[in-house]
């Protein structure tokens, strides 16, 4: 689960209790955490959501589910929690799957229970969904930023990029014999540099060529440019401004949680990298022969990863949140129960039917902490700084 | 430092160019027309539709449409579409009301976390850490308008006084009794804003004293038998403290954000209801405005705390 | 340091919570005497801009209609009544050109003076045999002749490179005659071609008289005649009398000139009036003298009249002159300066009941009552619109008693209408919630499919459950409680069999899987709707789940409004979509229904074609006669119903919840006062005598009770 040193393989544990004690990194950080009451509890809960989830999945999918989450019964509306359905006036195909409304019914009569059992993983989806596509952009960005750093970007470039870039743009706006164009002068701009950058070494790169190898900035003041413009956008504004603007489907919302919050872990990767780089076994993998491509993944993105591991646990817990945030606010996906719009289009009959705010609330509540404690703890644990002495 | 303040201003204000230029696009690219130009109204003709689309630039290239913007914006002679004021007189005016939020937000924030995250690093692992671990992460946890719900129903219920609003409606009060209304009204939205702030930096605080506790110095003077009050205050937080000065240059974009879900729920006319209601109007000035200042703010911050971080620690050269 | 630490934010948080003994309670507020003086609206939004020539939101226009006045509204009955203007009339002038090359029946071709002398004739021969030309005959109360005319014309227009270009028309109009009805007719040049012959008006020809510079516009020759000579024309025309010493609120009494200005203030492109549409049919408006105004319409245009609701703006504080100043004064350009600029729309000033005093945005709008109003004036001291953007919190204050009145939600009613304390009213609302079906593609474009897939919905139940029975079921697109209504129109009836014996005659059958199918195919589609209505999202799963109940396979989607109006609706891509309408009094439906409107952005987005509807359409819109407009109405919907374009769901009830404290206040000769409770009236609209309200300290017993 948490490779911290690839030099020490796990090993399964021995049980002897003469034998020297040859804890593995992984087990010595495994005891570190059992002893954090707090965070244990938050990865049992953890755990507890993450079955439920599945669980949920397999019950509320499909067109006749075990639990149907979209089932309305209008009559048996606002039930309250543990309430009898009422036999009469139902089809046999309506009634409850449990024989009672466990968490009681909505404002169209659906079966709360069905709908928090979707909810479940529909939720548990967008925070993983977000938080992996920030973190892969994060590895990708900050890795480049962190390992090729100080490559140079030359003005030609920049023009090729530019003149493909517009181009393809030109071509969405509908504009396509302009950007067909562009896309075409880029690629020969392209050409021209790869041809000339081959031949760098043999002769002399015929004047008016050379503007092109004028290096003007370098990747490293590429990327952090790129963290810094979009940390100038306060992130939930950003969300709010994009959801409003596409349509509400909840992958797009996963998409978009997850574009606007790579910056962190972008950071945090550049950061170890930087400082990574400069280690032995990096230098000597290096002087292997070993290829960057395995260099990046194999040695150093799993020493890197621990920070980036802690922030993400955070991170699925506040997808959660800006997930029940956006409902809240109206853009939520309809479609599916997601814990957050159970929750904000319950509190329309706070009065009447508490039970539809304060079920979701303190389900998200529950499991939102207990991913922060196990972040929390996680942090704890990897942080050798904070490590207790024995 | 002269070099580093000129490259960085030079540095900030190429961001700060990108930044118009996509907070442009997301703007215009995206569907959507200013609510003005409402399509429904069997009453707007055609005729009407493209006079209003005229009005506002929306018929020109996106460019010179951009260039618009920015100079009016940049003259202050922007104007919001829904009501025809000056864009930068309305978010002055709503800025004025969101600062209160601000001062006692980051005024709650910062005197509660240091003591509560101190004396958790101090007696770590014990019940007062781990409660206060729990409580921080329990504020960070709850869904703001849930927690803001619980809130309100709580206190008019219980108290029966008015909470929402920004003073209590109908009573035009003056003076000390203005200010205490005034205060009371403020009391629960801070809170709530305060809540994360709270819960982030006294595990910040934390986790700073604790790793500086663990350095060799700290514990020379434990070592050397002074008093542990004086070990812990005097010694640990003195060096504890240097990163947080940092910090107040990133407080600034504060100034400009605020939270929708909180404004709207307590009725307090901010800077996020307007942005939010600019988006939903696409009123594109005031969303362009609002984005483009609270860029600045953050540039700014950044800046400022680089530069503090230099003032501070003198062993970083930037 | 360590005392610092815990004293500092301890005396902080004590400092804090000690505010909350400066606050009055809710009980304290309540017993201030000036509260009773005081309505409270809550609302959800601000208002956009205090202007009525300008606004267009339904927050503002609410809070005009207080500031305001208009030369007319709808009373109890919805009938007009005069406001500013005491009294009106209505009669049209209509003109026809000579056609001089025209036979006319038995007495051959005539010159003006002839068809002159034709016309009196036979008004006074009172011609019976035939009906229809007596009928328009006897409405003639003048016939003359107005003699020929030259004039030239110029306009830009492009030519055939497409760039613009100066045209001069030269025009040598013939003789003109002119009628002057004593009430609109617009079937007269039907009924007068009875007398001069059936070709006499189409055979005119207007391209005889026009010369056009450059010659390469000739080809524009008749478009050109069509234009600027057309054979005949109906000019409607309104006569205002209008009722004398009525102030504005700073004095100024109000007279002719500032219905003139209100007019041009609309039709100044600058302003962009959003009113633009309903004043276009306007040909001039006239002061006569200072308490009559005079307007004449370019055609028929029956909605004409109810558009005089608009409320009249003060000429002395907005004439150029002023307008000008005030931009001096602010430093702005002042040829660019509009009437949308002017700080006039954040303190609007009319003749209405209650005068402007305060606005602070997002917060409230404080209205006072104005001690001159003409009609006496308000009970109530002061109107406060207060916004409370989170309805759940609305409903708190309204509870603790600091909101009189807000938006009540249907469910809230229900538990609201329980309480004592309080009164409630509900009356059916001017709007309707279908769903509409894109007739131009398959299977809608069958109306079998149409009417099976209302059939499957029970409308009845949601009116119980979603709507709280706070609605009631419609079958067309009139205003329920007007006479246009046709209410011998039954509903579709629940019926889901009947639904899928329709579908069946249709081709649609059972296959494997229990979806519909024809001929392999699926009867599948999407339904959507916009986002931010909790209803339509309600019935978006309703629907959804009736019709998969019979077999047909739903998908849905929620879309923001604007994706959804911009995207789907405008480009005409859905396949089946919930809306409302909210329809105004007046029955012109030309815009939603008339298959001239199918066109993408436009409002007949289901395409609903049908001739029979498309005439009628027409005609209601040009008939000014109350009973015939009737007639047509009800004979539309009675075609609308039967093609289905949309599943009529319901229409709404307005719904409101008063402290029962509040009632209607009258004086007596006597001075003594009379109370009575608030009753709607018989069109549901319960605050019709808001100026008559106040709240009592306690619920008064009432006269006349029962």
């Amino acid at each position: 689960m948490i490779v911290m040193n690839q030099n020490s393989k796990p090993s399964p544990a021995e049980g002897g209790v003469l034998e020297a004690p040859k804890r593995t990194l992984f087990q010595e950080n495994w005891n570190l955490f059992r002893k954090n009451r707090l965070a244990m509890a938050g990865l049992v809960v953890f755990v507890i959501f993450f079955i439920i989830a599945v669980g949920g999945f397999f019950l509320t999918y499909g067109r006749s589910p075990v639990f149907d989450p979209a089932l309305v019964r209008l009559q048996e509306k606002l039930r309250p929690p543990l309430s009898k359905p009422n036999l009469e006036t139902l089809k046999p195909e309506e009634l409850p799957r449990l024989g009672i409304y466990l968490f009681g019914t909505d404002d169209l009569g659906r079966d709360v229970f069905s709908r928090m059992l979707q909810g479940a993983w529909v939720s548990l989806t967008v925070g993983f969904v977000a938080v992996g596509i920030a973190v892969i952009i994060g590895i990708i960005l900050g890795g480049i930023a962190g390992y090729y750093g100080s490559g140079q970007i030359s003005l030609g470039h920049l023009l090729a990029s530019v003149l493909v870039g517009g181009g393809i743009i030109g071509i969405l706006l509908g504009e396509t014999a302009v950007g067909v164009l562009l896309v075409l002068l880029g690629a020969a701009v392209a050409a021209v540099l790869i041809r000339m950058g081959n031949s760098k070494g043999k002769g002399p790169i015929p004047m008016g060529f050379s503007v092109l190898f004028f290096n003007l900035f370098s990747v490293d003041v590429l990327i952090t440019g790129l963290i810094d413009i979009m940390l100038c956008f306060p992130v939930f504004f950003l969300i709010l401004t994009v959801v409003a603007l596409i349509p509400s489907k909840i992958h797009y919302i996963m998409i978009v949680i997850g574009l606007t919050s790579w910056m962190g872990s972008a950071r945090f990767i550049r950061a170890e990298f930087l400082s990574l780089r400069e280690l032995d076994f990096v230098t000597a993998a290096k002087a292997l022969g070993v290829s960057d491509w395995r260099i990046i993944f194999r040695h150093m993105v799993p020493n890197a990863m621990s920070p980036v591991l802690v922030s993400a646990t955070i991170g699925i817990a506040s997808a959660i949140l800006i997930e029940a945030g956006l409902s809240f606010l109206g853009f939520g996906d309809a479609s599916y129960a997601t814990w957050g719009n159970i929750l904000s289009s319950g509190k329309d009959f706070l009065f009447d039917a508490p039970w539809l705010t304060f079920v979701p609330g303190f389900a998200v509540l529950t499991v939102v902490l207990a991913f922060n404690l196990f972040g929390e703890g996680l942090r704890d644990v990897l942080n050798p700084k904070l490590k207790e002495r024995h | 430092m002269l070099a580093f303040i000129g490259r960085s201003a030079i540095q900030k204000i190429i961001t700060l160019f990108f930044v118009s230029i996509i907070s442009f696009l997301i703007v215009h690219l995206a569907p959507g027309e200013p609510s003005q130009i409402d399509p429904l109204n069997p009453k707007f003709t055609q005729e009407v539709l493209e006079r209003f689309r005229k009005e506002f630039h929306l018929d020109k290239p996106l460019h010179i449409q951009y260039l618009y913007y920015y100079r009016d914006l940049l003259t202050g002679k922007s104007v919001s579409w829904k009501d025809n004021r000056p864009v930068l007189k309305k978010i002055y005016e709503r800025f004025k009301n969101s600062l209160w939020l601000f001062i006692l937000g980051t005024l709650i924030t910062w005197t509660l976390s240091f003591p509560v995250g101190i004396h958790a690093a101090i007696r770590r692992g014990g019940l007062y850490d781990r409660s206060t671990t729990f409580l921080a992460y329990l504020l960070i946890s709850i869904p703001g308008f849930f927690f803001a719900y619980m809130l309100i129903i709580f206190v008019v219920t219980h108290f029966h006084v008015p909470v929402i609003g920004m003073e209590t409606f109908g009573i035009s009060s003056t003076g000390w009794h203005w200010f205490m209304d005034r205060m009371w009204h403020l009391l629960l939205p801070s809170i709530l804003g305060a809540a994360g702030g709270i819960a982030v930096l006294s595990r910040y605080v934390r986790n700073q004293m604790l790793e500086v506790e663990s350095q060799d110095y700290v514990r020379t003077a434990k070592a050397k038998g002074l008093s542990p009050d004086k070990v812990h205050y005097k010694h640990a937080l003195r060096n504890a403290l240097l990163p947080f000065v940092t910090m107040f240059g990133l407080i600034l974009p504060g100034l400009i954000g605020g939270s929708v879900i909180i404004e709207s729920i307590f009725s307090w006319p901010g800077m996020g209801r307007m942005a939010y209601e600019a988006i939903l109007a696409r009123n594109y000035p005031v969303i362009l405005a609002v984005n483009f200042i609270s860029a600045i703010l953050v540039l700014v911050g950044t800046f400022i705390s680089d530069l503090l971080y230099m003032v501070v620690d003198p062993r970083i050269r930037l | 340091m360590r005392r610092i630490l815990i004293a500092v934010p301890t005396l902080f948080i004590l400092f804090l919570l000690q505010s909350y003994l400066w606050v009055p309670s809710y009980e304290e507020q309540g017993e201030n005497p000036e509260r009773l003086n005081e309505f409270i609206e809550g609302s959800i939004g601000d208002a956009q801009i205090l202007n009525p020539v300008l606004s267009a939101d339904s927050a503002s226009s609410g809070i005009e209609s207080k500031v305001f006045e208009g030369l007319i509204d709808r009373d109890e009955d919805l009938r007009f009544r005069g406001r500013l203007a005491t009294h009106w009339e209505i009669f049209e002038e209509a003109y026809f050109y000579v056609n001089d090359e025209a036979w006319i029946p038995k007495v051959g071709k005539k010159d003006a003076q002839g068809v002159v002398k034709l016309l009196r004739d036979a008004i006074k021969a009172r011609i019976r045999e035939n009906a229809p030309l007596f009928r328009s005959l006897g409405k003639i109360q003048r016939v003359e002749a107005l003699p020929a005319r030259s004039f030239e014309f110029s306009k830009k227009d492009k030519n055939a490179e497409g760039k613009k270009i100066a045209v001069t028309i030269r025009v040598a109009a013939p003789p003109r005659i002119r009628l002057i009805l004593k009430e609109v007719d617009q079937e007269l040049f039907d009924h007068l071609s009875g007398l001069l012959g059936r070709e006499y008006f189409s055979s005119f020809d207007g391209a005889r008289f026009i010369d056009i510079l450059p010659e390469t516009f000739s080809s524009k020759r008749s478009a050109y005649a069509r234009e600027l000579l057309p054979a005949t024309e109906n000019n409607p025309v309104i006569v205002f009398h209008l009722r004398p010493n009525v102030r504005f609120h700073d004095g100024h009494v109000f007279d002719a000139e500032d219905v003139r200005f209100t007019y041009q203030a609309i039709m100044n492109p600058k302003n962009l009036s959003p009113r633009i549409a309903d004043y276009e049919p306007v040909k001039a408006v006239e002061v006569l003298d200072p308490l009559t105004v005079r307007v004449v319409y370019k055609r028929l245009y029956s909605p004409a009249l109810g558009t005089w609701g608009m409320g009249i703006l003060p000429v002395h504080l907005l004439n150029s002159k002023a307008l000008r100043q005030e931009a001096m004064h602010r430093g702005l350009d002042p040829d660019k300066f509009t009437l949308r600029q002017s700080e006039f729309n954040r303190r609007p000033l009319g003749c209405g009941p209650f005068l402007f005093r305060e606005w602070k945005a997002d917060q409230y709008i404080v209205l006072e009552r104005f001690e001159d109003y003409w009609e006496g004036s308000p009970n109530y001291k002061r109107y406060t619109f207060r916004i409370v953007p989170d309805l759940l919190t609305q409903e708190m204050e309204f509870y603790a008693g600091t909101v009189d009145g807000y938006g009540v939600q249907p469910h809230q009613v229900e538990r609201l209408s329980k309480d004592p304390a309080y009164q409630s009213f509900s009356g059916l609302s001017f709007g309707y919630t279908y769903i509409g079906y894109n007739m131009r593609r398959e299977p809608f474009k069958d109306r079998r499919v149409r009417k099976a897939l209302g059939m499957a919905i029970d409308v009845d139940k949601i009116i119980k459950y979603v709507l709280y029975e706070q609605g009631e079921k419609i079958t067309g697109p009139f205003v329920k409680q007007t006479d246009f209504y046709n209410h011998a129109i039954e509903p579709l009836p629940y019926d889901p069999e009947g639904a899928l014996r329709l579908l069946a005659d249709a081709g649609w059958k059972k296959g494997p899987k229990g979806w519909l199918q024809k001929n392999g195919k699926r009867l599948q589609f999407t339904l959507i709707t916009n986002q931010g209505n909790n209803l339509r999202k309600a019935i978006l799963s309703i629907a959804q789940n009736s019709w998969k109940h019979i077999g047909i396979d739903v998908r849905t989607d929620v879309l923001e409004w604007a994706v959804f109006i911009q995207e789907r609706v405008n480009k005409l891509d859905f396949d089946a979509l919930i809306l409302g309408w909210s329809m105004g009094i007046d029955p012109d439906l030309y815009q939603i229904w008339h298959s001239s409107q199918t066109g993408p952005n436009q409002l007949n987005f289901v395409a609903f074609r049908n001739e029979e509807a498309d005439d009628l359409i027409t005609k209601i819109r040009q008939e000014y006669d109350h009973e015939r407009q009737v007639q047509y109405c009800r004979r539309l919907h009675e075609i609308i119903a039967q093609e289905q374009p949309y599943s009529f769901l319901y229409v709404g009830k307005w719904t409101a919840i008063l402290d029962k404290r509040i009632v209607i206040k009258e004086v007596d000769p006597e001075g003594k006062p009379r109370y009575s409770r608030i009753q709607p009236t018989k069109t549901g609209n319960y605050t019709f005598y808001f100026n008559k309200w106040i709240k009592l300290p306690e619920v008064p017993r009432f006269e006349m009770e029962g």
